[in-house]
């Protein structure tokens, strides 16, 4: 019987954890974890079944549909971890370290994209990179561009800070021409609003 | 079928394959059709040929094709000279991908993947290269795959449709073992291709011997893998492993044209080639994040005489990537030596800061910083180094 139940209370662990619909993200403060961002209008939550490389505490929001455009947040990666997570063992997935700057935090931001849209079918690169400060934490911004083979070309906005030694990311990524523009006004005011929870 | 047991299966088969093909004494191969050749009858042939021509026009616009003349023009300059006659036949196309593959469609579609300029020693390997895929073609590998498969997969459907009406159960046999023949039909005419690529490597005057080299340093690359592949690379999923062809093209070229020379001459063609594409070639291969391989290659490069300046620059990149007990120190002797070498980039004096800069050695991380701007005044992280340099002098 005790085993029984057990089955039943992992069953519901796992099926509270795997939603299968979108769901909108109103417009005001919006809690992800450990962090908050303010958004100006209504973005599109994600069913983790649809991003299933995705942390299980990351987010991520669309407004035109995944492959056209979006904002993912990860809050807290804690040193040794992954921006993505692979069932693979082969697939050699860049992780933080707490004393990274922000140039292998760039390093590490290009290589997990490059294992997101697949080794050898995509090549990505950054510029830009450049201070900036999220409430109380010196942080820092910079731009992707990414060129994916049967895909659209992306560009892409990311901010990140390291806080108490974990990594905080949040990054807009959209199609090229038209759904970068069309969004990236938006994208950046939730990115640059960015704050640790108090 | 569970995996374990087909993975037995196919391991037999092809054991029995291979054993059949090194007991053979290798029959000197042809081309099958005439250079300039295009499909006139089969209708079969002509819808093939039209599929692949739609997926070129798709290839044609990739983002992911290299542009730059310099190494279009080295490329296909081999691909002709190897392709001699039939040099018009084909389409060359480079494709930005840090894996090493080189594939050939029927219609003379080739498609090169600049992991393998990266992986190369010399022209003679690429060229080695080349002519197995330029046999594949003049011997209609690709239609006779795409035949056999077709007819194999018809009659395994009725196999299956029986074997479904007396079990009642529905098993995929009959199709699973057209697959598994057309995989072992595959491997043989990767033997053919090997053999004929040689003898058309060696007509165009480049070395035959590069033919087997070409594989025993992917099987180096392989051993000093930090991180192995659980699936078997694109090459290897239809080809001959690395050890088994490297074996049997050694003796077959040590046969038909003598031993080795001695001595290896210095490749220019191909060291210009690296040294002024060097930059995007190594990063593309560097945010695979495979330490090992990495490393592999960038040996090979110091040997061949790449510009030390460029390969101590990714020495520095690959330890400070991979950031394990005392790889900053490797990194900044690496980075360190780049900077005192010829063709060092400026990123390097950038590293060397960040670098110094996490030692708790402000100074002269503040040094380097500066050292990087001058070097590179428009840099677009500039803010950022400009940020570290106030904020180290407040």
């Amino acid at each position: 019987m005790k085993f029984v139940k057990l089955i039943f209370v992992a069953l519901g662990i796992i099926l509270s954890g795997c939603t299968t619909t979108y769901s909108l993200v109103s417009p005001g403060a919006v809690a992800v974890d450990s962090l908050t961002v303010q958004i100006g209008s209504g973005w599109n939550r994600a069913p983790s079944t649809q991003t299933r490389s995705a942390r299980s505490n990351a987010e991520t929001w669309t407004k035109d549909g995944l492959l056209l455009d979006r904002l993912v947040i990860i809050p807290g990666v804690a040193d040794g971890e992954s921006l993505l997570v692979s069932r693979s063992e082969s697939a050699a997935l860049p992780v933080f370290r707490a004393d990274m700057l922000p140039n292998e935090i760039e390093e590490l931001v290009e290589s997990s994209m490059l294992k997101f849209f697949g080794e050898g079918n995509s090549v990505v690169s950054s510029e830009g990179l450049r201070p900036y400060r999220f409430g109380d934490h010196v942080g820092f911004m910079f731009e992707v561009d990414a060129i994916v083979s049967d895909s659209p070309r992306y560009r892409g906005l990311v901010g990140a800070f390291i806080a108490n030694n974990e990594l905080y990311i949040l990054y807009y990524l959209a199609a090229v021409p038209y759904y970068f523009d069309k969004h990236l006004v938006e994208a950046q005011r939730a990115i640059q609003s960015a704050v640790l929870n108090q | 079928m569970n995996t374990g047991c087909h993975r037995v299966l196919i391991a037999t088969f092809l054991c029995i394959c291979s054993a059949v093909l090194y007991a053979a004494e290798p029959e000197p191969l042809g081309h099958l059709i005439e250079p300039g050749y295009t499909p006139e009858d089969a209708a079969d042939e002509q819808g093939l040929w039209l599929e692949i021509k739609e997926y070129e026009r798709s290839l044609n616009q990739s983002a992911l094709l290299v542009r730059q003349a310099e190494l279009r023009n080295y490329i296909e300059g081999i691909v002709c000279r190897v392709a001699a006659d039939y040099c018009n036949d084909f389409r060359v196309y480079l494709v930005r991908n840090p894996g090493f593959n080189a594939s050939m469609t029927a219609t003379g579609m080739m498609q090169i993947w600049t992991g393998l300029i990266v992986r190369a020693s010399s022209t003679d390997e690429i060229a080695a290269v080349f002519g197995h895929e330029i046999a594949h073609y003049t011997r209609l590998h690709s239609l006779q795959g795409f035949r056999r498969l077709k007819s194999q997969m018809a009659s395994a459907s009725v196999l299956d449709l029986g074997l479904t009406i007396l079990t009642g159960v529905p098993v995929p046999l009959g199709q699973a073992s057209a697959l598994l023949n057309y995989l072992a039909f595959n491997r043989q005419q990767e033997t053919e291709a090997d053999l004929l690529g040689v003898q058309l490597v060696a007509a165009a005057a480049y070395d035959p011997h590069a033919s087997y080299r070409v594989w025993n340093q992917l099987q180096q690359e392989e051993n000093a893998a930090a991180v192995k592949r659980e699936k078997a690379g694109v090459f290897s999923q239809t080809h001959p492993n690395s050890e088994a062809r490297a074996e049997y093209l050694l003796q077959y070229v040590s046969q038909e044209f003598g031993p080795a020379d001695v001595e290896q001459v210095a490749d220019q063609a191909l060291l210009n080639i690296l040294n002024n594409h060097y930059l995007f070639l190594m990063e593309d291969q560097l945010d695979t994040n495979r330490f090992g391989r990495t490393r592999e290659i960038l040996v090979r490069h110091t040997k061949l005489g790449v510009k030390p300046g460029l390969v101590n620059y990714f020495f520095g990149e690959t330890y400070r990537q991979r950031g394990e007990p005392g790889d900053r120190e490797l990194a900044i002797a690496a980075y360190t030596k780049s900077t005192e070498s010829d063709g060092s980039p400026p990123q390097t004096f950038k590293n060397l800061g960040y670098l110094h800069l996490k030692a708790g050695d402000v100074p002269l991380a503040q040094k380097y910083f500066r050292e990087y701007l001058e070097a590179q005044p428009d840099a677009s992280d500039r803010a950022m180094i400009e940020f570290y340099l106030e904020d180290q002098e407040s």
